[in-house]
């Protein structure tokens, strides 16, 4: 039991970071939190699955629409939410309000659109359970855990080697630095944040096809474990949102394995509050850069 | 020199706004008539709960266009607001239908949260307040105004349990339950109870909350310990979704679920998972019955696709308001409609017979089901 | 009478607890601090009250005192660890807390769960009973509901009032200024000599007993508590309040909540459409006036018309430029 448990832990795990990281890449180069990612990942979960059941694609296909439609949402969020405030001086209360704004907007539209009930993907659809004798997976955690896997390492690879991912890092340490060493920081805060909302939408279709619950309220309560996830690895740092997000993964699923499944609901929480009596940057923020990438 | 006009842009559109709710409220208190008997739908289209208030609101709107396209019957005037799920907006809702809208009876709110904080206002005001959907125990405990037609969990969960372990005769149990829904923790309670009179032993209880997805950690536990059953207290969205991971994890032990499992809805997200679930409920949709084809019929027609027990019950709580209104012979006066609510007798809806017992309860009979193939069906071995 | 009927006396009631909600944000905000515990201190507050007076039959007065100081005791133990942690990590940490509570909430015999706790003792219902007694009923055309109500609403509007002029008292003193200090820059406030720790404490404890009394009324007034009311929902809602309104004053709190209560009423006959033009609205609003609609130098501006505020001193040399620049932007403006 306490393999497949710990598979249970790093498949939730995996999407809770993937999420997460979206979360933190914004936090990194705009210090603000976007209460809007939850929105766009269920928007992502939506497209995958219209992708899917309307123009009967390859799962893989209809990630990367996804993926497409959530830049797209992340370019109109900057641009309507963001920037505005951004050319103000402003507390970093307004962005989160603001962005509140946006995610109600979103979920209100939906909730139109496509009605309160739950949908799924095809039954059947991605079939198939692989029993390894200690422990058993199903191809659905299998696409699950992989893709996430893919979208870290391509990640890494995209803020440490290219052109892009330097200007990134430049302008989360200094956007003042940056412009003057010719980036354009407008850009790189819309990449930045078209990023981010690729893989929130990225991360929508994976807990749509994992969990087969796709409702325009399905972005909230994942979106607020997203937030924990965030703050356990450190604001900012995007190899603490992966590992907080496995670590939040595990420690709820065996929260319920060997505890009370009554206090799941409190054990991200509390694992923070905890951790931040002891390390108040989180595991992996850095008190001197302010846990930036 | 932008943003000022930005300023003047919002500011007009916010007086905008004003300026229509202030003509809307006008024109809704011209509109009342005299032998238009208005009644209050309080439900959730917006929230989390909203699938449910779809339901609802679909079905109570269903029964008014018929009533009120049958000549002989009162018409009646149904004003739905939304409560969100949210307890605050009940009461809100529940002091603007009566006191400013001067409805003569509402039918909701739609949860029991929100029923126990709005109730009280309904009951004080000395208005009839009908929970279509509102199992919680001590509901119609409020007052003499608080009825309800829904089939208290107490009574539909027990039914099922006995006489699933009649047919059935299993040894252990599991109880899996949401615990931040207070009609789920009333069924654990009332499950925990029907299990213990059975003789049956029940080896553990997971509980998971309302809007979760993830429900294997709990299930890897419960497939441990190979219980005979399992009894899943929950709405049918998350229970729809155990259903699909207990079955895709290789367990098939039969299911007892809460009243709410009884939805189409169900059935369409479980898919083949579905088979071998028992509910105990009053709302049979494949019994044969003209009146229950007959709904059926129209309410495909209408909304294209089937109705669940909310709309079911909504459905025949609109009726029972116009019978009662033609028997108390007005369209205003709250304390006769009271009365005549009060002392239904054979009413027969699409949910069956039905009639209150002191308390305000329902007294009706439950019907146990099992899902094969698809399709509810009676409960077979 | 049409004014007085329940609905909009019900609404009042929800708008006063809304700004005494809000100002125990507002408390936290006014010295630098993001905590987003105030549902949880509130939740703390209304399951004391209630369980004070449903089971050992205590006055609701009492009741609700002694649920704020409980708050303000439980904030002692968290704030002790949290007010170390800066701006969106004491959010974060503090809308966690609020989590942690609700869960304990839901997991106590006492508190009955999900639940929850009915038929608490109700504000206007005891004050009607007053009415009653002392043969209100009937007096000016009102009935002794009707009085409870107004009743209510006057106790209520008392307790805001209150705190209003305890929080106006506390921004003009030294205490005030501190917190001032600390908003603008902890580092130099603590190079300045101010303890920002003990400041931190002392803003977060007066917020937390804010909130702890708001939950006693609210537990009061709705009659009925469970742990879902105290959730994340709650908090952004709450937060709202002071930001919508201004979170630079006092009065910004009360303006947002009056703002907030009655717009989704006033919105209801849009009924589906109410959220997404709720939504619109806040991120138009932060676009427009990311401080919220009231400033600090507006309040001024207001205070010194009404003659409340003698005009501050202004050296000549800033009148004078700020003369020149209102002058360019007028010269601009034409050509």
């Amino acid at each position: 039991m306490f393999l497949q448990q710990l598979v249970n832990g790093l498949t939730l795990g995996s999407l809770y970071a993937v999420l997460a990281i979206g979360l933190t890449l914004v936090f990194g180069v705009l210090n603000i939190i976007n209460m809007a990612h939850g929105g766009i990942f269920m928007i992502g979960a939506f497209v995958g699955l219209f992708m899917v059941t309307v123009f009967n694609v390859n799962i893989f296909v209809a990630l990367i629409v996804a993926m497409a439609v959530g830049a797209v949402l992340g370019y109109v969020l900057e641009f309507v939410a963001l920037r505005p405030l951004r050319k103000k001086k402003v507390s970093h209360l307004a962005p989160l309000i603001s962005t509140i704004g946006v995610s109600i907007f979103i979920e209100s539209l939906a909730l139109l659109l496509w009605g309160p009930q739950t949908r799924s993907f095809p039954p059947d659809y991605i079939g198939g359970l692989i029993d390894f004798g200690a422990f058993k997976i199903s191809m659905v955690q299998i696409i699950g855990l992989g893709v996430s896997i893919v979208l870290m390492v391509l990640l890494n690879f995209v803020i440490k080697k290219t052109k892009i991912g330097k200007a990134i890092r430049a302008v989360s340490l200094s956007t003042e630095t940056a412009a003057l060493l010719g980036i354009n920081p407008t850009m790189v805060i819309s990449i930045t944040v078209m990023i981010a909302s690729a893989l929130g939408a990225a991360a929508g279709v994976l807990v749509g096809l994992s969990f087969n619950a796709i409702e325009p309220t399905m972005g909230v309560i994942i979106g607020f474990k997203g937030l924990a996830v965030l703050i356990l690895g450190g604001l900012g740092n995007i190899t603490g949102a992966m590992v907080g997000g496995f670590i939040l993964g595990v420690a709820e699923v065996f929260s319920v394995a060997y505890g009370a499944s009554t206090f799941r609901d409190a054990v991200a929480f509390g694992m923070i509050i905890l951790l931040l009596f002891w390390r108040p940057q989180g595991l992996f923020g850095s008190k001197d850069k302010g846990g930036r990438p | 020199m932008k943003h000022s006009m930005l300023k003047k842009l919002a500011l007009l559109g916010l007086a905008g706004v004003m300026a229509i709710a202030a003509g809307c409220s006008n024109g809704s208190d011209n509109s009342a008539n005299s032998n238009e008997a208005k009644i209050a739908l309080l439900t959730t289209t917006t929230g989390g709960a909203a699938a449910y208030g779809e339901s609802i609101k679909a079905g109570a709107e269903l029964a008014v266009s018929e009533i009120n396209a049958d000549a002989n019957a009162v018409k009646i005037n149904l004003l739905v607001e939304d409560t969100k799920g949210d307890k605050n907006e009940a009461i809100n809702a529940i002091n603007k239908v009566i006191s400013k809208d001067k409805v003569v009876g509402v039918i909701g709110p739609m949860l029991s949260g929100e029923m126990m904080a709005a109730g009280p206002v309904a009951n004080k005001s000395k208005v009839v307040a009908l929970g279509t959907s509102t199992t919680a125990e001590g509901i119609t405990d409020i007052g003499d105004y608080i009825f309800r037609n829904a089939v208290p969990e107490s009574l539909a969960v027990d039914t099922a349990i006995k006489e699933a372990h009649k047919t059935l005769g299993f040894k252990t149990a599991a109880i899996m339950y949401s615990n931040n829904n207070d009609q789920m923790v009333s069924v654990n309670k009332t499950a925990e109870k029907a299990l213990k009179e059975a003789g049956v032993q029940i080896i553990d209880t997971e509980t998971f909350a309302d809007k979760d997805t993830d429900f294997s950690a709990q299930l890897t536990k419960i497939q441990q310990l190979k219980p005979d059953v399992i009894v899943v207290a929950s709405l049918y969205q998350e229970g729809a979704l155990i259903m699909k991971k207990m079955r895709e994890m290789g367990m098939n032990q039969p299911v007892i679920g809460s009243n709410g499992f009884n939805s189409p809805e169900f059935i369409k997200i479980a898919g083949s998972a579905a088979d071998g679930v028992i509910v105990g409920t009053p709302w049979f949709p494949n019994k044969d019955d003209q009146k229950v084809r007959d709904f059926r019929k129209a309410y495909a027609a209408k909304y294209g696709k089937e109705p669940d027990q909310f709309a079911a019950q909504a459905y025949d709580a609109v009726y029972m308001y116009e019978s009662a209104l033609k028997k108390s012979g007005s369209t205003t006066d709250r304390e006769k409609f009271r009365e005549a609510l009060k002392n239904i007798a054979d009413f027969v809806g699409v949910t069956g017979q039905f009639k209150f017992n002191e308390k305000g309860d329902p007294n009706m009979e439950v019907q146990v089901l099992q899902i094969r193939n698809g399709q509810f069906d009676a409960l077979q071995k | 009478m049409d004014l007085l009927n329940p609905y909009y006396l019900q609404i009042i009631m929800f708008f006063i607890i809304n700004a005494i909600m809000g100002i125990s944000i507002y408390f936290t905000l006014a010295s630098g601090q993001l905590s987003l515990g105030a549902a949880g201190f509130m939740s703390v507050g209304a399951y004391v009250g209630a369980l004070l007076s449903l089971k050992v039959d205590m006055p609701i007065i009492v009741g609700i005192i002694v649920g704020g100081l409980v708050a303000a005791f439980v904030a002692v133990i968290i704030g002790l660890p949290t007010t170390r942690l800066k701006g969106l990590y004491l959010a974060i940490a503090t809308l966690g807390f609020g989590e942690v509570v609700r869960v304990i909430f839901l997991n106590l015999d006492i508190t009955n769960g999900a639940l929850g706790l009915s038929g608490i003792p109700s504000i206007p219902q005891e004050l009607a009973n007053y009415a009653y007694e002392f043969d209100f009923d009937g007096l000016l055309g009102l009935d002794a509901v009707t009085w409870g109500n107004l009743m209510a609403i006057i106790v209520l509007l008392a307790i805001l009032v209150l705190v209003i002029a305890f929080c106006v008292r506390i921004n003009n003193s030294r205490v005030g200024r501190a917190f001032a200090a600390i908003k603008a820059d902890d580092h130099a406030a603590e190079l300045m000599g101010i303890n920002v720790v003990y400041y931190k404490m002392m803003a977060f404890i007066i917020g937390a007993f804010i909130a702890g009394i708001g939950g006693g009324l609210y537990a009061h007034i709705t009659n009925f508590i469970n742990p879902t009311d105290f959730s994340y929902h709650k908090v952004v809602q709450i937060l709202l309040f002071p930001v919508f309104g201004g979170s630079n004053v006092v009065w910004g709190s009360v303006l947002g909540s009056f703002i907030l209560t009655l717009l989704p009423e006033v919105l209801r006959f849009l009924s589906d459409y109410r959220d997404i033009i709720y939504g619109a609205l806040l991120v138009v609003l932060m676009a427009v006036r990311p401080d919220g609609i009231l400033t600090e130098s507006m309040v001024d501006k207001m205070a010194r018309k009404l003659g409340c505020k003698k005009e501050p001193y202004i050296p000549e040399t800033q009148v004078l430029t700020e003369r020149f620049e209102a002058y360019k932007r007028a010269q601009e403006k034409q050509g």
